[in-house]
């Protein structure tokens, strides 16, 4: 009796010890908003050309690529995270391409995950603002989903 | 926690060579009825390596039948935790009530114990969470991920099963010396909106996917002799 209760502390000892401590990447991070490109018209899912996303004040390009949709992470401590979209951009050409200025504002709260993975930040979409510069390549926007919390379907549509 | 199991199994040895030696004498012998009261002093060296921890736990054992004790713990322990990812201090009291079988043949003016033994454990404690990390793996924002943060969690409660292993030796008279080990699991608990029951009071840090945890206590006990009875 008192030989199987010791292999058991023993057991359950190693048995336990490592998962706890370590943030495994299959656990979802901080979800960024997913937006999705569409005809104006069609309403059906329209690439946008050489799409080159970068956020005002930040010195970073975050990507250049032809596609239908994209995650962009939101900033953490503020309410307002903006970002430059140009369409068309050629590399190595200044100012190349339709620069459309987008500003997303929202609320956030921090949710509990793991001892060793700590919180994450869930958002709540607020308001979706294209600066009007008479030449927005960008004609429409609807936010499908408020609360970001993952990153399973598209959040925000943009029509083009 | 390997050293303790050690030192566990070479004081189990030691019991054992002592009482093949001389278990044959089949003599008749009184031995103690009484209550035993002192302290887990494990908390006081816990005290003195780990400078954020503190601990007071008092035990006391009441002897029922020949090989069978009664075992009352309360105590009160503050922690402050502190991981790569979140800090965080707690802070409350318990008791644990449960029986000890002392599975140790005496010899002749010996009391000594090895035992197992069963605890029905109980805690009510707060949480002070300090700050957290955002886990964030897209870092082109640069944020500073480290997120102050004040918020208490109180009037939490914890109650588990724990398993003990362990042993009492006299080492002057009504003076006994011991150690244990035990394991315990999580039966029900009041978990804070938000944030999780990572150290319980009495329980020690929770293994999260599977309510579990384990502990060690070095005791130090006086027995306020009641009667000498007759083994049977």
């Amino acid at each position: 009796m008192k030989n199987k209760i010791l292999i058991l502390c023993i057991y359950v000892l190693f048995h336990s010890c490592e998962p706890d401590d370590i943030c495994i990447d299959t656990i979802d991070d901080t979800p960024k908003v997913l937006i999705g490109f569409y005809d104006k018209d069609s309403k059906i899912k329209k690439e946008v050309n050489n799409l080159m996303i970068q956020g005002i004040d930040n010195d970073e390009i975050y990507l250049i690529q032809t596609l239908d949709s994209v995650a962009i992470p939101l900033k953490n401590l503020e309410n307002l995270s903006s970002y430059n979209f140009v369409k068309d951009y050629t590399e190595n050409a200044n100012s190349s391409g339709n620069n459309d200025k987008l500003f997303i504002n929202y609320d956030f709260t921090y949710k509990y995950i793991s001892r060793a993975c700590g919180y994450i930040t869930n958002y709540e979409l607020k308001d979706l603002v294209i600066e009007n510069d008479n030449n927005n390549w960008i004609l429409e926007t609807e936010i499908i989903i408020t609360n970001i919390i993952d990153e399973e379907n598209i959040h925000v549509k943009i029509f083009h | 926690m390997l050293k303790y199991f050690i030192s566990f199994f070479i004081l189990i040895n030691y019991f054992s060579l002592f009482s093949q030696e001389k278990s044959e004498i089949d003599s008749i012998y009184k031995s103690t009825y009484g209550i035993k009261l002192g302290l887990d002093f494990s908390k006081q060296i816990r005290m003195l390596t780990e400078p954020e921890y503190k601990g007071l736990v008092l035990i006391g054992d009441y002897r029922i039948l020949d090989k069978v004790y009664i075992s009352i713990e309360l105590g009160s322990e503050e922690k402050l935790v502190k991981n790569e990812v979140l800090s965080f201090k707690t802070e409350g009291s318990f008791y644990k009530a449960g029986i000890n079988y002392n599975v140790f043949k005496n010899i002749q003016d010996l009391e000594n114990e090895i035992y197992i033994g069963i605890r029905y454990g109980s805690s009510k404690f707060n949480h002070q969470l300090n700050s957290f990390n955002v886990y964030n793996i897209d870092q082109y924002w640069e944020l500073n991920n480290n997120i102050s943060n004040s918020s208490s969690y109180e009037n939490l409660t914890a109650k588990w099963l724990e398993f003990v292993v362990g042993f009492k030796a006299q080492v002057i008279k009504n003076f006994y010396m011991g150690l244990n080990l035990n394991v315990n699991r999580v039966l029900s608990q009041k978990s804070p909106e938000n944030f999780s029951n990572l150290y319980i009071p009495g329980f020690n840090k929770v293994i999260e996917n599977n309510n579990v945890g384990v502990g060690f206590s070095y005791t130090i006990q006086y027995q306020i002799p009641f009667f000498r009875k007759k083994n049977n």
